[in-house]
C-alpha cells in the first residue's frame, strides 16, 4: 500500500515536470520565426539578432559570381521578405525548398550570415529516366 | 554460491554465433544501403548516411527503455540480475546515442549546412546523452550495489521520461531537424517502399548488435556479481574469488 502510494506520487511528478518542460521547451525554444509573425511586430525584432524560417520563393533566387551575394525570397505564404546572403548557396538549397536564415532585418530586408536548409521529411527516388546528374554535381565543385 | 557462479567463464558458443551474425548481417545492411537503395531526389546520394543515422537512433531509444523497464523490476524486486541488465542496456544506449550524434552532424553538414544546432531535437538528445554520461558517474560514487542500483535505476526512469519529447520534437516544435517520415499513429510513411525496407533492415541490423552488447555485457556482469558475493561471504571464499 505504501509502496502504490509512493508510486502514484512518482508517476504524479513526473508527469508535471514533463508539462512544466513542454511548456517552457514551447515558450522559449521557438527555434525561427515565420515572415507572418515578423510581419505582426516589426518593431520587436528590430536590430535584433534572429532566424527567419520559411520557403524559397519559385523564380526569386539570383547568385552573383562575383560577390557571391545570394538574394531570394522567404515567404510562409502570408508574408514575403527579400534575403541577403554573403556566400554560395548549400548543395540542397534551392526554389521551394524550407530555409531558416539567422542574422538580422535592415530595412525590410533580410540580411543573413548562416543560410540553413530544412528539407522535407519525405525520401524518394527521381522520377524514372532522371537520375541524379553526376556531370553536374561535378561541375559545381569546381 | 555455485548456482551463481558460470561453470564456464567463457563466452557460450550461441553468443559467439549473435556476434558473427550481427556482422553478416550488418554487411548486408550495409550492400542493401550503399548499393541497392536508390539515391534520393533532394538529397541524392547523401540519403544512405540516413540509413546508418536512423537505425542507431531508433535502437538507442529501444536501449533507453530496456534500462528504464529493467531499472523498475530492480526497484520492484531488488533481484541483482535486473540491474545488471539495466546497466547492461545503459551502456549500449550510451554507445547508440554517440553514434547517433556523430553520424546525425556527419549527415546534416552537407544536407541541412550545419553540424550543430540548438533545436530542440538535438538539444533533447544532447540532454539524453548527458543523462547517460551522469548515470554512469553516478554508479561510480556509489559503493553499496543495493542503493547504487536504486539511484541509477531512478535516473534510468528519468532518461526514459525525456524520450517522449525527443521522439515528437519536431512535432510539437519548430526544428531544424526533419520530421519523422513514419508515422506510427497510421498517419502514412513519407517514404519510398524500397528505401522503407532498406531502413527496416538497418535498424534490425542495429537491434542486433543491442542485443549482443547486452548478453555479453549481462555475462561479465554475471561474474561481478559472482566475485563481489565471494568477497562479502565472511569466510570459506576464497577458492571462488580465484576464477
Amino acid at each position: 500500500m505504501k509502496r502504490l502510494s509512493y508510486g502514484i506520487a512518482g508517476i504524479a511528478v513526473l508527469i508535471i515536470a514533463g508539462l512544466l518542460i513542454y511548456r517552457s521547451l514551447n515558450a522559449s525554444l521557438v527555434y525561427f520565426i515565420l515572415p507572418n509573425e515578423y510581419a505582426q511586430q516589426p518593431g520587436e525584432y528590430q536590430g535584433r539578432r534572429l532566424r527567419l524560417g520559411g520557403i524559397v520563393e519559385t523564380d526569386s533566387v539570383r547568385f552573383d559570381n562575383e560577390s557571391l551575394q545570394l538574394t531570394f525570397m522567404v515567404t510562409d505564404s502570408l508574408q514575403r521578405y527579400p534575403v541577403h546572403h554573403r556566400g554560395s548557396p548549400p548543395e540542397l538549397f534551392k526554389e521551394n525548398t524550407g530555409v531558416v536564415v539567422e542574422g538580422s532585418f535592415n530595412d525590410g530586408v533580410f540580411i543573413s550570415d548562416n543560410l540553413l536548409v530544412k528539407h522535407s521529411e519525405v525520401y524518394e527516388p527521381p522520377p524514372p529516366g532522371e537520375s541524379v546528374d553526376v556531370e553536374a554535381l561535378k561541375d559545381s565543385l569546381q | 554460491m555455485n548456482q551463481t557462479m558460470p561453470s564456464n567463464p567463457n563466452r557460450p558458443r550461441w553468443l559467439n554465433a549473435l556476434g558473427l551474425i550481427t556482422l553478416a548481417l550488418f554487411g548486408v545492411g550495409a550492400y542493401l544501403s550503399l548499393v541497392v537503395s536508390p539515391p534520393d531526389v533532394n538529397q541524392g546520394q547523401l540519403i544512405r548516411i540516413m540509413y546508418a543515422h536512423v537505425s542507431v537512433a531508433w535502437v538507442c531509444f529501444l536501449a533507453v527503455i530496456a534500462s528504464a523497464v529493467f531499472g523498475m523490476l530492480f526497484l520492484w524486486r531488488g533481484r541483482k540480475i535486473h540491474d545488471v541488465l539495466a546497466v547492461a542496456s545503459a551502456e549500449s544506449a550510451l554507445f547508440f546515442a554517440g553514434l547517433t550524434i556523430i553520424g546525425g552532424m556527419t549527415y546534416s553538414k552537407p544536407t541541412l549546412n550545419t553540424y550543430w544546432t540548438w533545436d530542440a531535437k538535438l538539444t533533447l538528445t544532447a540532454l539524453l546523452f548527458a543523462l547517460l554520461v551522469g548515470y554512469f558517474i553516478v554508479r561510480g560514487l556509489l559503493e553499496d550495489p543495493q542503493r547504487r542500483g536504486r539511484v541509477s535505476a531512478v535516473i534510468g526512469i528519468i532518461v526514459l521520461a525525456s524520450l517522449p519529447f525527443n521522439y515528437l520534437a519536431a512535432e510539437w516544435f519548430r526544428t531544424l531537424h526533419p520530421a519523422k517520415s513514419i508515422n506510427l499513429d497510421g498517419s502514412g510513411v513519407q517514404m519510398d517502399p524500397t528505401m522503407l525496407q532498406v531502413l527496416l533492415f538497418n535498424v534490425g541490423v542495429a537491434a542486433f548488435a543491442f542485443l549482443y552488447f547486452l548478453f555479453e555485457r549481462v555475462r561479465i556482469g554475471r561474474i561481478e556479481i559472482a566475485r563481489e558475493e565471494a568477497l562479502e561471504a565472511p569466510s570459506g571464499s576464497a577458492e571462488v574469488v580465484r576464477v
